[in-house]
C-alpha cells in the first residue's frame, strides 16, 4: 500500500472516504504536519544531527596545536584569569550562547523531558546560526526543580556570552528567567516570553498606526495569561498603555485583583498576580464577552481552538478592531471569520496567513545585537527597541492590513533590529563595548550574512550532503 | 477599640501611616456577610500550604457561626478594615484575635492573632504593620501580657512578617494523617 510522493513536503487535499467532504483548514494543517514529521524523521536519520563544530583557525600541522592548545594557550588563560572579561576577546565566548531547556513544555508536546527536546534545540541552534550568525549550543538538562535549573545554568555561564532559555513550563519559566537575569553577567532570554511578546508588540504598533490609534488611547484585551501574554501586558504598560484599559482574560475569566484565585496566584504565580494588581481587570469583571465589548484590540495567545473567539466577540468590539489570534497550529478564530465579523487587522502565528507573529523575526537579531554589545543583560527597553525596529521594518515597505510585520523573506530588517538593540544596550549602560549605530549595523550585516555563505560553500565542496529524496509515503491503514 | 480608631500609626510612625490606605474599626453584626467570604479566602489560602489544612465543605457555615460568636465574645477582637478614597466604606480586610488564659505560664493571658486577611490591593503599603499595632493595643487592653500569631507552618511570608517585628516561635504544632 505504498504511494510515491513527488515532492518531499507535498500536501494533498484530504479526501474522506464517506461523503467526499472537503477537508477543513484544521484537517489540512494536521495532514501537512504529519507529512512534515515523517520527512523530518527521515532526514534526522540521514544527517544524524543538524549542527557540528568546525575549526575557525588554520591547522597547518599538528605543530599548530602548540598555539591553539598547550603550551601556548596557558598564556591566554592567564590573561583571562587576571581579567575575566577578556574571555570575550580571546575566545569564542563573544558569539556563543547556550540553548537551555528542561524539556518541560516542548512545542505543543508538553513535558517530554530533556533528551526528547534535543532535536528541537538543535533546530533552534540552526536558526540562531543561519539567521543571526550566532553559535548556539543545545543544552537540554535533567533537573528536578527551578532552583536546580538556575544553579546548573549559573555553573555553565562562564562558557557563554548569553543564555537562551527554551521550552520551559509556565509559570516556573518566569522565576527562572528573573533569577538568572539577576545572577548572571550575560544576557538571558526566554523566547516564549520575550520573543513572542516583542513580535506581538511590533505587530500591534503597526496595526494601531494603520488604524490611526496609539497605545495610550486604546482598550486592549489579552486572552490567555501565559508566558507570552503576561510579558506582552508588561511591555504594553511600559509603552504607556493605561493600566485601567488593559484586561487579561484566562480560563477563569477576567483577571482582576479580587478574583477568588488571587491568593493562590500570589503563592504560585506572582507574575500573574502582579499584572492582576496592576491592571485590576481594566475595570472589567466577568468573561471574555464582557471584556471585549467596546475594546479596540484583542490579543489572543491561548489554546488552539478556532471557536475560542467568536464572531460576536469581534462584532461587539470598537470600530476597526484589531485581532491577533496567535495559538498554533490552530488560531483562536480563523482569520477569514474574524475579518467577516469586522476585524480591520488580523494576525496569527502561522506562515500561511498574512501577518505572522513569529519569534524568529526577533530572537536572532536580539542576540546579534546583545552579543555585539557584549551586553550584561536584556532589559525590557532593549526588547522594546527590537519591537519598534521590527515595526519600522514593515512600515518602510508600506503598511497594509495584510502587511503589518515583515516576513522571513525580508531579511534586510534583521541587522537593523540588531543595531537598534546594540544602541539601546549602550544607552542603558549594560554594554561592555560601545559601538556607533553604523558600526553595530555593519557588524550585524557581516555576521548575519556569513552563515549563508558558509552553507553555500560547504554544499559546493560536498561537505554537506545534498538532501536525499523523500521516501515513498505510506498510506495509513487500520493495520498500521 | 473606639478610642484607637483615629490613632493611625501610633505603632508604626506617622510618616508610614500617612499612606496606609485603610481605616480600622470594630466589626459590627452588619459586617457578618462581608466577613464570611474573606475568612473563607484566608482558609483556602491556608489550604495551599498544607493538605492537612483542607477546607471543610461546611466551612462557610462554620465561618458564619464563629464570626457571629466572636462579635459578642468579650475575649474576642474582630477589627474590620475599610478602604479609603474611592473605596471608602468598602470592607477590604479584617483581623480576628482571642485572649486566652495560660494555665502554667506567666504572663497568664495571651493575645492570639488567629486570622488576618486583606484583599490583594490592600496588602503592603504598611497595612500589615499598622493592623498588627492596632490589634496588639486592643489585646493589651483586654489583659494580654504577650501576643502570639497562628498561621500555617509553611507560610513563609507570614513567618518573615512576624519575625521582622520581634516575634519568635515558642511552641510548635506537628501533625500527621491518621
Amino acid at each position: 500500500m505504498a504511494k510515491s510522493s513527488p515532492s518531499p513536503v507535498e500536501t494533498e487535499p484530504v479526501v474522506r472516504r464517506k461523503g467526499r467532504r472537503k477537508a477543513s483548514a484544521a484537517e489540512r494543517s494536521e495532514d501537512k504536519t504529519d507529512l512534515l514529521g515523517e520527512r523530518s524523521v527521515e532526514l534526522s536519520r540521514f544527517y544524524a544531527g543538524k549542527i557540528e563544530t568546525v575549526p575557525k583557525v588554520p591547522v597547518r600541522s599538528l605543530g599548530d596545536f602548540a598555539l591553539w592548545y598547550t603550551p601556548g594557550v596557558a598564556a591566554v588563560s592567564r590573561a583571562i584569569q587576571s581579567e575575566p572579561d577578556r574571555s570575550f576577546d580571546l575566545t569564542g565566548r563573544w558569539n556563543t550562547i547556550a540553548i537551555v531547556t528542561d524539556g518541560s513544555r516542548v512545542l505543543g508536546l508538553g513535558d517530554i523531558g530533556p533528551t526528547a527536546a534535543l532535536p528541537v534545540m538543535e533546530g533552534k541552534a540552526l536558526l540562531f546560526k543561519v539567521l543571526g550568525g550566532v553559535d548556539a549550543i543545545p543544552v537540554p538538562i535533567r533537573v528536578r526543580s527551578p532552583e536546580e535549573f538556575i544553579a546548573t545554568v549559573e555553573a555553565m555561564a562562564p562558557a557563554f556570552g548569553g543564555i537562551n532559555l527554551e521550552d520551559i513550563a509556565s509559570p516556573k519559566c518566569f522565576g527562572i528567567l528573573e533569577e538568572l537575569s539577576k545572577r548572571l553577567p550575560i544576557p538571558v532570554w526566554h523566547d516564549d516570553q520575550l520573543g513572542t511578546a516583542a513580535a506581538t508588540v511590533a505587530g500591534l504598533l503597526n496595526a494601531l498606526a494603520l488604524t490611526h490609534r496609539s497605545v495610550e488611547d486604546v482598550r486592549t484585551v489579552l486572552l490567555g495569561a501565559g508566558a507570552a501574554n503576561l510579558v506582552t501586558a508588561r511591555l504594553l504598560l511600559k509603552l504607556g498603555h493605561p493600566a485601567d484599559s488593559l484586561t487579561l482574560v484566562d480560563q477563569k475569566g477576567v483577571l482582576h485583583a479580587e478574583r477568588e484565585d488571587m491568593d493562590e496566584l500570589e503563592l504560585h504565580n506572582p507574575w500573574k498576580f502582579r499584572i492582576a494588581l496592576a491592571t485590576d481587570g481594566g475595570g472589567r469583571t466577568g468573561d471574555l464577552a464582557a471584556a471585549v465589548e467596546g475594546a479596540d484590540v484583542l490579543l489572543a495567545a491561548s489554546t488552539p481552538n478556532p471557536d475560542t473567539v467568536r464572531p460576536q466577540h469581534i462584532r461587539s468590539m470598537a470600530k476597526d478592531p484589531i485581532v491577533f489570534a496567535l495559538a498554533n497550529p490552530v488560531p483562536e478564530i480563523w482569520p477569514e471569520v474574524a475579518r467577516s465579523a469586522g476585524a480591520a487587522v488580523v494576525a496569527t502565528g502561522r506562515s500561511d496567513f498574512p501577518n505572522q507573529v513569529n519569534n524568529s523575526l526577533i530572537f536572532p537579531a536580539v542576540f546579534r545585537g546583545v552579543l555585539d554589545a557584549r551586553a550584561r543583560s536584556i532589559p525590557d527597553e532593549v526588547v522594546l527597541a527590537a519591537a519598534k525596529e521590527l515595526a519600522r521594518g514593515a512600515s518602510r515597505k508600506g503598511l497594509t492590513a495584510q502587511h503589518i510585520l515583515p516576513t522571513m523573506e525580508e531579511p534586510e530588517v534583521f541587522p537593523e533590529i540588531a543595531a537598534a538593540v546594540g544602541d539601546m544596550a549602550v544607552l542603558l549602560g549594560v554594554a561592555r563595548r560601545t559601538l556607533t549605530h553604523d558600526e553595530f549595523l555593519e557588524r550585524a550585516r557581516a555576521l548575519m550574512g556569513r552563515p549563508a555563505q558558509l552553507v553555500r560553500a560547504l554544499a559546493r565542496a560536498h561537505l554537506t550532503a545534498p538532501m536525499p529524496p523523500a521516501k515513498p509515503r505510506r498510506r495509513r491503514t487500520a493495520a498500521s | 477599640m473606639t478610642g484607637t480608631e483615629e490613632k493611625k500609626g501610633r505603632s508604626t510612625g506617622a510618616s508610614e501611616t500617612a499612606s496606609v490606605p485603610i481605616h480600622l474599626r470594630p466589626a459590627r453584626e452588619t459586617d457578618l456577610e462581608t466577613l464570611v467570604p474573606l475568612l473563607l479566602r484566608l482558609k483556602r489560602l491556608n489550604e495551599e500550604f498544607d493538605p492537612l489544612l483542607k477546607v471543610r465543605e461546611d466551612a462557610e457555615t462554620q465561618a458564619r457561626q464563629i464570626l457571629k460568636f466572636d462579635l459578642s465574645n468579650p475575649k474576642a477582637v474582630v477589627l474590620v478594615a475599610e478602604g479609603t478614597g474611592p473605596d471608602r466604606g468598602k470592607v477590604v480586610g479584617f483581623v480576628r484575635a482571642h485572649v486566652r488564659e495560660r494555665a502554667f505560664y506567666a504572663p497568664e493571658h495571651e493575645g492570639v492573632i488567629l486570622d488576618i486577611y486583606f484583599l490583594p490591593l490592600y496588602r503592603r503599603r504598611g497595612v500589615g504593620e499598622y493592623v498588627l499595632g492596632e490589634v496588639t493595643t486592643v489585646l493589651k487592653g483586654k489583659g494580654a501580657g504577650i501576643v502570639t500569631a497562628e498561621f500555617p507552618a509553611q507560610n513563609e511570608i507570614a513567618s518573615r512578617f512576624y519575625t521582622k517585628r520581634g516575634f519568635r516561635p515558642i511552641t510548635a504544632v506537628q501533625a500527621r494523617s491518621l
